[in-house]
Parts: structure tokens; sequence; C-alpha cells
């Protein structure tokens, strides 16, 4: 297993590279060279994530190498989602990197002692567990990015107002392309976040009766959903907002790293792994 | 053959001498069929511009300087003008490095201003005309096709051409840099100059889809109008018009703001905050410059496209040098081409393949013969060779007559089994002399 995982951290790692020096030079060959590595580090992880799950028959998304791990693969899913429907590659050279390291870190990291899913989870409604999980790696990915193409607006906001003009500038997708990955990745992010929250909230109720524990993620996670249905109610009251909306996706990301480091650094009910 | 490349540019002549050797549209056939004789000049292209006349020739590789001789008597004889008056303005370039000059003329790397996109356009229907004129042979074609090759690397992997270096080319960039695409804009065109009018034509020309033109005098709005297929509005119903313009260009001879701050913001607002710009290249400015500070508008006055496009002329440069170095690679990728065109090696092994036959054949049956004597074993050797030869002979020929066309070389090789033969074959060529 683990040899399939460093096959996959190789690929994705010379994806990452290719990306870059496919911006920098604009080489096409480059980006080809970067998209079939994906590719291929893409189905090597899918089937490390589904034999991890048939070998050990459990969810393969419980401890923090695990989670590291299945982040990394949405994050690709992600940018492959945005590569097709926007063919925004620059999206790539910050993507990868993190897919990279993310991997990089879930090979390395120390696991703890592994971790049943019937410690967790009891033995009622034991399918909500997985879901819920499952949905928030997902909106993590959607609002990371959220994130990455709000930063690329502010780049390129920042220019036009001041009338000059970088080399990074011409390698940017147009304002018009950032701003409509934003906003679909905002309303995807946070229709993933009510479906995890909610998941997670009728999971807690079967398990202890208690829907809220004022737990430190908990707390965080709401704060977030606040923040992106402000985004979207924002951004939907006049259609196009820029650079302020563009803010609120970059103050969201914060909070997204917040809830998913934070409780692990607070002792919490919500740090497993 | 050798690659020939004898002409004059705007770096080595002035426009006098240029002008002096420049051939019309209508000369063009006919000066081509002059230029090529079939014997030592065997294929011929002329691609004569304002900034440059050049004429790029295969030539017999045994008479590579009665060839050039022969390219400066033409341009002397065909241009009528004597050869003093121009020859200490020309360059010749051979093979490889004839090869490098048109790939950088194709890929503007030669050109005046860096990057336009207009020489590729002259090669192009230089080389239609040579093959309108049938001067264009199996060398030039496959050196025009790589060139066109190269130049289309150049332009998608370099930024040489990526930004605007004329005012005019600006509202293009900016518009595509903040609208993706301009399919579906509209543009709002306020007064009227050359400079507004080459902007909204090149506008139209990259997909806009409406064009709105107003004046203070109804007639010119009219005029421009008609001119780009818009609609001409009144100078009074400027306020309305701006919220449903994504491009404003602005151009009148107004003291005073024409587009007010106010009027900005309130258009802004009708148009639910989409972004818009205005282009203002009126002396003195007729769009509020602190119009840029509102959000999701940007205002660009001369001096701002002036500074854009200086900066992006430097870029040029910058990128220029990574062209290079594709030219570079795509010179030596073109020899190799053009090697696989020589028939030479092809020959030897047709030739080497039909004699092993011969002399296997002969092995096979030569414990029937007995011993032979010497003389005997030279008159058997002779027998084959020479009925092998003879047969040869004629289908040599025929091969050899394909040389420079790729398919038929193959098409040979296969049907006389010769790949996986292609090592050590050259030297009998070289051996045989069919170099």
């Amino acid at each position: 297993m683990k040899a399939l995982l460093l096959a996959v951290l190789a690929a994705y790692f010379v994806a990452a590279i290719h990306s870059i020096l496919a911006f920098v030079n604009k080489r096409r060959s480059l980006q080809r060279v970067s998209d079939l590595s994906l590719a291929t580090g893409f189905v090597l992880h899918t089937t490390a994530l589904i034999a991890d799950w048939v070998i050990d028959r459990r969810y393969p998304l419980l401890s923090l190498r695990e989670t590291l791990s299945f982040l990394a693969w949405t994050v690709v899913a992600a940018y492959a989602v945005v590569l097709y429907r926007y063919g925004a590659h620059a999206l790539g050279v910050i993507a990868l990197p993190l897919v990279s390291l993310l991997t990089f870190v879930s090979i390395f990291i120390r696991t703890g002692p592994a971790i049943a899913i019937e410690q967790i989870s009891g033995a009622s409604a034991r399918w909500l567990f997985p879901m819920h999980t499952t949905l928030l790696t997902f909106a993590y990915a959607a609002f990371f990015v959220v994130f990455v193409s709000s930063v690329m607006y502010l780049l390129q906001e920042r220019e036009l107002k001041l009338k000059t003009f970088s080399a990074i500038f011409h390698r940017l997708p147009s304002l018009t392309t950032v701003n409509d990955i934003a906003t679909t990745a905002a309303t995807i992010g946070l229709t993933l976040l009510t479906l995890g929250i909610a998941t997670g909230m009728l999971w807690s109720a079967s398990r202890d009766g208690r829907l809220w524990h004022n737990d430190p993620k908990e707390v965080f996670a709401l704060l977030t959903w606040l923040l992106y249905l402000g985004l979207l109610v924002y951004r939907s009251t006049a259609r196009w907002r820029g650079r302020r909306a563009a803010w609120l996706g970059v103050v969201g990301f914060v909070l997204v790293v917040c809830t998913f480091l934070g409780p692990r650094l607070m002792s919490s009910y919500h740090a497993f792994g | 053959m050798s690659i020939v490349l004898i002409g004059v540019n705007h770096k080595t002549a002035p426009l006098a001498v240029r002008e002096l050797l420049a051939f019309s549209e209508s000369a063009m056939g006919e000066g081509l069929r002059a230029l090529v004789d079939g014997d030592v000049v065997r294929e011929g292209l002329i691609v004569s511009t304002c900034n440059r006349v050049e004429v790029l020739s295969a030539t017999a590789n045994d008479q590579l300087q009665t060839g050039i001789e022969r390219i400066k008597d033409f341009l002397s004889h065909s241009r009528t003008v004597a050869r003093e008056s121009f020859a200490a303005h020309l360059y010749q370039h051979v093979d490889d490095q004839a090869v490098r000059h048109l790939f950088r003329v194709a890929s503007s790397l030669d050109s005046m201003v860096v990057g336009e996109p207009q020489v590729l356009g002259q090669v192009r229907r230089a080389y239609s005309q040579a093959l309108e004129a049938g001067t264009a042979g199996r060398v030039l074609n496959r050196l025009i096709h790589h060139t066109f090759h190269v130049a289309k690397r150049v332009r998608a992997e370099t930024g040489i051409a990526a930004s605007a270096v004329s005012i005019s080319y600006m509202a293009v960039e900016l518009g595509k840099k903040i609208f993706r695409s301009l399919e579906g804009c509209s543009v709002l065109l306020i007064g009227a100059g050359e400079m507004a009018e080459l902007s909204a034509r090149h506008l139209m020309n990259a997909g806009v889809a409406r064009v709105v033109v107003t004046n203070r005098t109804p007639e010119s709005a009219h005029r421009l109008a008609t001119e780009f297929g818009g609609e001409a509005v009144s100078f009074d119903a400027l306020a309305e018009h701006l919220a449903e313009a994504d491009i404003v260009i602005c151009s009148t001879g107004a003291e005073g703001y024409v587009v007010s701050r106010a009027m900005a913001e309130a258009a802004l607002g009708r148009r639910r905050n989409r972004p818009a710009f205005f282009i203002d290249i009126s002396v003195p400015r007729n769009v509020d410059p602190s119009i840029g500070t509102l959000p999701n508008l940007f205002v660009f006055d001369i001096d701002d496209l002036e500074s854009v496009i200086s900066s992006n002329i430097r870029e040029r440069e910058h990128e220029a040098e990574r062209a290079e170095l594709i030219v570079d690679s795509e010179v030596m990728q073109f020899q190799q081409a053009l090697r696989a065109l020589d028939i030479g090696p092809t020959l030897g092994a047709l030739r080497q393949k039909l004699q092993d036959i011969a002399r296997s054949e002969l092995d096979k049956q030569r414990s029937r013969l007995g011993q032979l004597t010497p003389e005997q074993e030279k008159a058997v050797e002779a027998l084959l060779m020479g009925t092998v030869n003879k047969i040869s002979h004629p289908v040599l020929n025929h091969v050899r007559r394909s040389a420079g066309d790729d398919q038929s070389i193959q098409a040979w090789r296969e049907i006389f089994g010769l790949e996986g033969e292609r090592q050590g074959v050259t030297e009998v060529a070289d051996e045989l002399g069919d170099k």
C-alpha cells in the first residue's frame, strides 16, 4: 500500500512541477505532461483509497493520515472539474503543490493506533458518520477553489486599478472567469457544508441525543457556514460584487483552515486520530 | 539541394533601396517564373513587404555559387536596377542560416515591432503566389510548412504577441482580460477620432456584439455607425447608454468631463455592478479619473495606455529571447527532416539488397556447380551482378526521381522491404557515388 501511495505522491509531484513550469514558460507541452501525470496519480490514488476500504473493511476517512489523503484526492477532483469547465490551468500552480504536500504528510505522518469506527459511531446510524466526513471534505476542496480564484481576482483587479501589469497578470484567467469559478465553487461548497453539518447533527442526535456540543469545531463550522451564506447572498443581491466578495472568499478560507486544524490544537470532541 | 535566402530588410537597407527591389502583386508571377530556371535555381519564393524583399530558393548543391549569382542577377534584371545600387545592402544565407532567418521572419522576431502578427500572413501570401506560379517544389513546400509550425509554436509558447503594443489594440487586450471573451460585449464610442475608430474596428474583429456611437454632431455619429453596422444615438442620451456599455471609448474635443463620476455611479448601479472599462484618448481628459476608484470600473487615460505599452514592449523583447531558443531547436529538427528527404541511403540500400539476394542464391546453388576456377568464379559473379544491375537500373532511376518526396521514398522502402536496414547503408551509398 505504501508503495502505491509513493507512486501517487511521485505523480502529483511531477504534475505540480510541470504545472508551475508551464505557467512560467507558457508551454502547452509541459501542461500536457502535468495533466497526464495528474490523471495517473488520481487513478492510482483512487485505487489506493478503494483498496484501503476493502482491505480494512472500514471507511478510509478517520485518522488524520486518511483525512489528509482523502482531502488531497478531493482537491485533485475539484481542480479537474475547474479544468474541464473553465480550462483555468493557473489554479494548478497553487492546487497541485498543496496536493503534493497533503499526500506527502499523509504518507509520512506518524499514525496513532487505528480507531475502529464502532468506537466513535456506536451501532446506530453507522452510515451517517462517513457521509458527514465525506461531504465536509468535498466542501473544503470547494472552498479552496473559492480561495484561489479569489486571490487571482484580487491580484488582477489590483493591477488593473494601478494600471501596471506584471508578468503574472498575462498568465491568469480573465476577471470574469475567476469570478465565475469563485461563485460556482462557493455555491457548491455551501451546499456540501450544509449537508455535512446536517448529517453530523443527525448522527450526533442518534448517538447521544444531542444535536450540538458547543465544540470548537462546531463553532468554527457555524461561523464558516454563516460567512459563505453571507458571501452568496451578497453576490446575488447584485450579480457581480468583485473585490469585496473576493476578500470574503479569502477570509472564509482562513475560517475553513481554522475549522479543520483548530480543534486538533485545542483538545476537542472532534479530534480524532 | 541547398536552401538559399538573399534579400534586404528594414535593418540593412533604407526605404529608397527596398522600394527599388519590391515586387508588386501583379509582377510576382512573372518574377517567380524568371527566378526559377529548373537547372540551378530549382525552386523559388519571394517575400515582398514594405519592410523586406527576400528571395528564398532551393538551389542545386554543386552549383551553389552560380545559384547565388543568378539570384542577384535576377533581382537586378527583373527590377531593372544596377547590381551596385543594392549589392551593399544584401544579406545572403545558406542552408541552416537561411532556414533560421526564415523562421525568425515568420515568427516576427525580425520585424520592426517584434511580435506583430501581419508578417506571417505575408509569408503565407508569398507561398500561395509561389504555388500559383508553380515555383514551390518539394523542398520549399517542406520548409514553408515547417515555418508555419514554428511561427505557431512561437506565438503559443512565448508572450511575444501576447500584450498589446498599440493604443488601438489595448482595448481588445483589456476587454479579454476583464470579460474573458468579447463576444456579447457592447461598445460605446463617444466622439470620433482616428484612434477611437481603429480601436472600435479591432474590437469588432475580436467579436464584439454591438457598437453604439454618439457624437455632438449627429451626422458624424451616423456616418460611423453605418460604417460599423452599429447604431447612432443622441449625445443627450449618453447617460442612459452608459449603463449598457461594457467598453467605453471616449475621444472628443470637449473641454472638461463628458463622463462624470455621478453618471458612472448611476450606470454602475443599473449594470448591477458588472464591470466596465473606459478608454479615454482625449486631451484634455473627457472621463473623470476618479471613476477609477469606483468598484468594478476601470479607467485608462492616454498616459496609462502609453506606460502599459512601453512595459509591454519590454516584455516582448524579453519573450523574444525565449522565442530564439525555440527557433534554434526547430532549425535542428528541420535539418533532420530534410536529411530524411535525401534519397542516397535508400538507393544504396536497394542496390545492396538486390545484390545480396543474387549472392545468397548463388551460395545455395554453389554445391551443384562443383569446383570453379577463379575465372569461372568471376564470370558467374559478373553474370549475376550484370543481370541484377541491368534489371534494377530503370527501377533505381525511378527511385532517384522521387527524391524529396517522403511518401514515395517510404513506398519504395516498403516495396523492397528495406526497413531496419538503415544502418550502414549510408556508407554504401557514398561509395556508390549516389550522394
